[in-house]
């Protein structure tokens, strides 16, 4: 039932809305799969600097045959490193996802809901939280854990999350709050249901429509933020995973020296995925979101705008 | 339409104006005509008060503008008197300087044996968290106590160091920034602020902009020879690709320290630079705990040796900006032997490494677990640790884990018996052997790796006894062989000095010598 | 809304809201202490680690009164915020307010100068995208938008360094004047392009204008990403509010329909929205900074922050954070004063 409800306003999704929607499905299946399938369609290991017969790659070599993106100063191939990168930032991304939910939706469905003094505290706390320039958030939680668990996947996406987690219940709280006003929700608690059941039934399914585009916006921000980690130093450990925006901090040295190609790649696998995501969430946002939608009677004011379109594409 | 597509355009003509502004071709610092130099680096410094500071970019603006008593000269490992005219041993732990007549503070005092008494006495008193105070462990018993007797004003212009032991390291230590003479008027029991820096030197400090930049003006009234320009602006940059760009455009004249060896290997290409290169003396090493496994066992320390390929590293991570090392002392100092060489040979030889670990019933491979840091000596050491593990796995006697952690762990970790195998580097205090044997293989070591030899001990003790140079060469030599039979340390790469700089700049390559320092006035434009 | 009452009751309004923005400081520079406290290492053992035996370590940490208890250390780190102290670095001796002041206003030039170019493009664009919502127009817009929101600071601004100055020589790679200029001129305001005005130094302002362009624009367009679509989704909104409606059915030209209601109105979110999004402005500056040598507040705290500099990075983010909590209370007090309905 939850589902059908969700999919039924893309089944009805027409013009622009729909082909952003399908650029990103698009983009993001085809990170997704290089993600999954990575040891299958990547040329090499992540970490491979020599071939079958021991011979190596070499250092910094131009995009050839061989190594179609060029090898880096690790002497590794930047091909595989960007494929093997999409691995690492899904990893991290889904777990940093994971993580906010699983923190910031039941704290925001309970402060919501229930309201008063806990509610004020966590608002308190998580505008604090908010008001904290994230990117430094980040880079203390990484720094923080990096000495007990060492610097992976795990540690990453934590330290992400932590950036997220106050969005997630602002949201979720301010939902809450206008849902719980709702007559049908009313009518529930007045005919005596329990709170849990309240809160799980006829808020927590009304709350979740909302996620897929928060859910798909944050995990755009958050392969910035895993890059900007990356970028300064505070990331993945290299020989543990490939990280786009580890690579691109050490491809800045050689592009200076004409290398273009150790940057460029993973620098424009940062900016593919990111935009995927981003499509993917504006179009699932402008399909699944209503306000927005256009109202026939401006159609019929800009003639412009109709002849262009067929009536049928307008949209409601 | 028409309206907002106006706007666009507008904008779109605002930026280009800007842009044409832009293209005014290359400005070359302007005004000074060859008379300012320009340095670009990504070292920063801590502090200008040689009480204050323990680190190299400090120290060398101190070598610039806040002369100690002596000086190594240009090339020379030797120490050689600058505001003492002469300095002498009246026995072993005697130290006796006569400084030079009418010497002059840059603020136009007198500089006098009070100056210094006062100078050395304040730098142990203070203690300061990052200053160097533990290098006169051999005049003040203790740091952070000052008796009083440690140094004695004679008359005006002669003092004398009563050492509490024979030192004949006192010498190069007087030669460091700990050893940089400043005027009375200094507070006793605090650090000067930066602002107000003085001293005798080539240069004065003008202006200190942390994290922009440091001025040097020329010093009218040094006593010795005039620099060879009038102003140095050292600017800061936070990364090397921008400083390498600024070196690229002609922003700055002279690109030194850090430039990656891929930046350096396109500034040897490009138009109008120069890469200078010339001895250095930093070194990298791995270090053995010898109580944890692996490393307790020697002959899996020895086989390492064999397998290790330093020329590899050299050629693959640094392209050739260092060299490799055979013994923790660099060559370029008196005293140098190339041990590990003779001992493991040049190239990597498995058939030795698979002798001596099978003659020691050791079970092959052989698990390690090799630690190293991201945040303290480079990027490159994540290749550089690569590198080893390539070799050593490849030799198929060695199955190596690499880990990492950040600086501030990782110091202190190293040290409190947590990692088995791990990576460090060095740079000199003041060029003598010493320097490079006596804080690694003293029973005492700060890596505290539980390396115990009776004998190097004494070697150790006698060479500071000595104030024979021939015989503490002889001392040097017999703690090398030791060292390199025993390995509880694997010297790994000696780097270069490596200056990009401008075309019309001379006098760089003059500066670069083991003692590391980097004088100013020998470099002139044009 | 007499005057009387709207005084009274504003002035009700400001006293809560501020009552409500201490407790938030106060959790703030919690965070900022505990964060610091809990991270390993310290500024002695980054600076002379490697070099010293441990023991020394210890002695010295001991000396500078790292291991005291933490409790001591907090309520000290309290007392002097509530004095404004806020102490000196440990790593160059500078008054942390002094590397406010003076690293911050370079922040601050970057940060303005970059505000134009997000509001240049990110209104011009977005006002183009929604008011011809759908078409190629609208398409391009939006892409654009969403492509340069996309790239990393860092990417972009390695892309303008690599074109701009390396291959067409046309701007300076980095840094917030040529070293001589910065030497040379005087700078009472620390804002560089004010100084060279005051000075009526013509090159110098050329110079530090050349310098500032690359950074800027990089910053300005990531801003703009953001502000893009902002300001169509507001443009798209007033476009379909009943007075709008109204206005056309009044039968006013749809020019001077769009113009004078819709866009106009559609841009007093966006100048909240500035605002609130100082945040992202300090973040994106940090990167910008870290690529373009820029001498800011940014660069400077990661500096310190690689130098485990307690005092320094407490400093900083307390101000930080103490400007966030002012901003959004000055910007929430303006709008309860524009709009009344805000204050209940």
């Amino acid at each position: 039932m939850l589902g059908g409800r969700f999919l039924a306003p893309i089944r009805e999704a027409r013009g622009v809305p729909l082909w952003v929607l399908w650029a990103g499905i698009v983009i993001t299946l085809v990170f997704i799969v290089l993600a999954l399938f990575a040891p299958m369609i990547s040329p090499y290991d992540f970490d491979e600097y020599r071939t079958g017969t021991g011979e190596r790659f070499g250092k910094q070599q131009h995009p050839s045959a061989d190594h179609p993106f060029g090898t880096n100063v690790l002497g590794t191939d930047v091909l595989a490193r960007v494929i093997f990168g999409a691995r690492t930032a899904l990893e991290v991304v889904i777990l940093a996802v994971f993580f906010s939910l699983a923190v910031g939706l039941p704290l925001g469905l309970v402060s919501g809901y229930y309201g008063g003094r806990l509610d004020r505290l966590l608002v308190l706390i998580m505008d604090s939280l908010f008001a904290f320039p994230y990117l430094l958030l980040a880079i203390v939680v990484a720094f923080l854990l990096s000495d007990k668990i060492g610097r992976g996947v795990f540690t990453a996406a934590v330290a992400i999350s932590v950036v997220y987690i106050p969005q997630y219940f602002r949201v979720v709280r301010n939902h809450v709050i206008s849902v719980r006003e709702e007559s049908y929700v009313e009518a529930a608690r007045a005919l005596g249901a329990k709170p849990r059941t309240v809160i799980g039934r006829y808020v927590l399914q009304n709350v979740i429509q909302n996620v897929p585009v928060i859910a798909t916006l944050n995990a755009a921000d958050a392969i910035l933020t895993l890059a900007a980690l990356g970028f300064l130093g505070y990331g993945i450990q290299p020989t543990d995973a490939a990280e786009w925006g580890y690579d691109l901090q050490r491809a800045i040295s050689d592009a200076g020296a004409g290398i273009w190609w150790t940057g460029l790649f993973p620098g424009m696998a940062i900016v593919t995925l990111v935009t995927g995501l981003t499509l993917l969430g504006e179009g699932l946002n402008d399909v699944l979101n209503p306000v927005l939608r256009r109202r026939p009677i401006q159609a019929v004011i800009l003639p412009e705008r109709q002849s262009r379109l067929p009536a049928d594409q307008v949209g409601v | 339409m028409g309206r907002s597509l106006r706007i666009l355009l507008l904008l779109g003509a605002a930026l280009l104006v800007l842009a044409a502004g832009g293209c005014g071709g290359d400005d070359d610092g302007g005004g000074g005509e060859g008379a300012t130099i320009i340095h670009g680096t990504t070292d920063q410094p801590v502090s200008y008060d040689p009480a204050g500071s323990y680190d190299l970019p400090s120290w060398n603006v101190i070598y610039n503008a806040i002369w100690g008593l002596l000086s190594l000269p240009p090339g020379g490992n030797q120490p050689e008197p600058a505001l003492a005219e002469s300095c002498n041993f009246d026995n072993p732990s005697t130290y006796t300087c006569k400084l030079r007549e009418g010497l002059k503070f840059s603020d136009g005092t007198d500089l006098t044996a009070e100056d210094v008494k006062h100078s050395f006495d304040r730098n142990n008193r203070i203690n300061d968290p990052k200053g160097a105070a533990p290098l006169l462990g051999s005049l003040y018993k203790e740091t952070g106590k000052v008796t009083g007797d440690e140094v004695e004003v004679v008359d005006d212009l002669t003092v004398t160091f009563h050492l509490n032991r024979p030192d004949a390291t006192w010498p190069f230590i007087m030669t460091t920034g700990a050893g940089g003479i400043v005027p009375s008027e200094y507070p006793a029991d605090k650090i000067q602020p930066d602002a107000q820096a003085v001293g005798h030197g080539p240069y004065k400090i003008a202006e200190y902009r942390p994290g922009e930049q440091t001025v040097l003006e020329r010093n009218d009234d040094f006593y010795g020879e005039a620099p060879k320009n009038e102003r140095v602006i050292i600017q800061y940059f936070d990364k090397s690709s921008a400083l390498k760009l600024a070196v690229e455009n002609g922003e700055v004249d002279l690109g030194y320290r850090n430039l990656t060896p891929t930046e350096v290997e396109d500034l040897r290409g490009a138009d109008g630079v120069e890469v200078v290169e010339g001895n250095g003396t930093e070194i990298r090493y791995m270090v053995f705990n010898t109580k944890l496994e692996p490393g307790n066992n020697e002959a899996v320390r020895k086989a390492m040796a064999y397998v290790i390929d330093r020329q590899a590293i050299v050629d693959n991570v640094y392209n050739g900006t260092v060299e490799p090392l055979y013994s923790m002392v660099p060559r370029g100092l008196a005293g140098h032997t190339d041990n590990f060489k003779t001992v493991y040979g040049e190239t990597p030889d498995k058939a030795k490494a698979e002798q001596v670990l099978e003659q020691a019933g050791v079970q092959t491979p052989v698990k390690a677990e090799i630690w190293w840091t991201p945040s303290h000596y480079g990027d490159l050491s994540a290749d550089e640790y690569a590198e080893i593990k390539r070799a050593l796995d490849g030799s198929g006697l060695f199955d190596v884990q690499l880990k990492s952690t950040e600086w501030d762990e990782y110091s202190e970790a190293s040290s409190k018996d947590q990692y088995p195998v791990f990576q460090l580097g060095w740079f000199p205090d003041y060029p003598d052997p010493d320097n490079y044997l006596t804080p690694f293989y003293r029973s005492d070591s700060f890596l505290n790796n539980h390396y115990k030899n009776e004998q190097v001990d004494k070697l150790l003790a006698d060479q500071q006894a000595s104030t024979d140079q021939t015989e503490r060469e002889e001392f040097f030599k017999q703690i090398q062989e030791i060292a390199a039979e025993e390995v509880p340390i694997i010297p790994i790469w000696q780097g270069k000095q490596v200056a990009a700089v401008r075309e019309g700049i001379t006098g760089v390559a003059d500066t670069f010598d083991p003692s590391f320092q980097f004088r100013y006035w020998l470099v002139a434009k044009e | 809304m007499a005057g009387t009452p709207h005084t009274t009751s504003l002035r009700t309004y400001a006293l809560t809201r501020l009552a409500l923005a201490l407790p938030m400081v106060w959790i703030l520079l919690t965070m900022v202490f505990l964060l610091m406290r809990v991270a390993p290492g310290d500024p002695i053992s980054a600076a002379l680690g490697g070099r010293v035996p441990a023991e020394q370590l210890q002695e010295r940490r001991e000396a500078a009164g790292y291991d005291r208890p933490l409790i001591v250390q907090y309520f000290e780190y309290l007392g002097e915020i509530a004095r404004l102290d806020f102490g000196e670095t440990i790593v160059d001796r500078r008054p942390v307010t002094k590397v406010i002041l003076q690293n911050g206003a370079a922040t601050l030039e970057l940060t303005l100068v970059a505000l134009i170019v997000a509001l240049g493009v990110g209104i011009s664009v977005g006002l183009i995208s929604g008011r011809y919502r759908d078409t190629p127009l609208d398409i391009a817009g939006r892409l654009f938008g969403i492509l340069i929101y996309a790239a990393p600071v860092f990417f972009l601004g390695f892309l303008a360094q690599i074109v701009f100055s390396q291959w067409l020589g046309w701007f300076p790679s980095s840094g917030r004047a040529s070293p001589v200029t910065s030497f040379d001129l005087d700078t009472p305001t620390n804002l560089f392009l004010i100084d060279a005005l005051i000075a009526l130094d013509f090159d110098a302002f050329i110079d530090v204008l050349k310098h500032i362009v690359l950074p800027a624009t990089t910053l300005g367009l990531v801003i703009g990403g953001v502000f893009i679509r902002l300001v169509r989704v507001n443009v798209l909104q007033t476009l379909q509010g009943d007075y709008i409606e109204a206005a056309r059915a009044r039968g006013l030209s749809e020019r001077t329909v769009v113009w004078h209601h819709a866009f106009k109105n559609a841009l007093v979110p966006v100048i909240t929205i500035i605002g609130l999004q100082i945040a992202l402005l300090l973040g994106g500056a940090v990167l910008t900074e870290q690529t373009f040598n820029w001498p800011g507040i940014g660069s400077e705290l990661i500096r310190y922050l690689n130098n485990r500099d307690y005092i320094a990075i407490q400093g900083i983010i307390t101000f930080f954070a103490l400007l966030v909590v002012a901003i959004s209370l000055v910007i929430d007090l303006v709008n309860a004063w524009v709009d009344p309905r805000v204050r209940y």
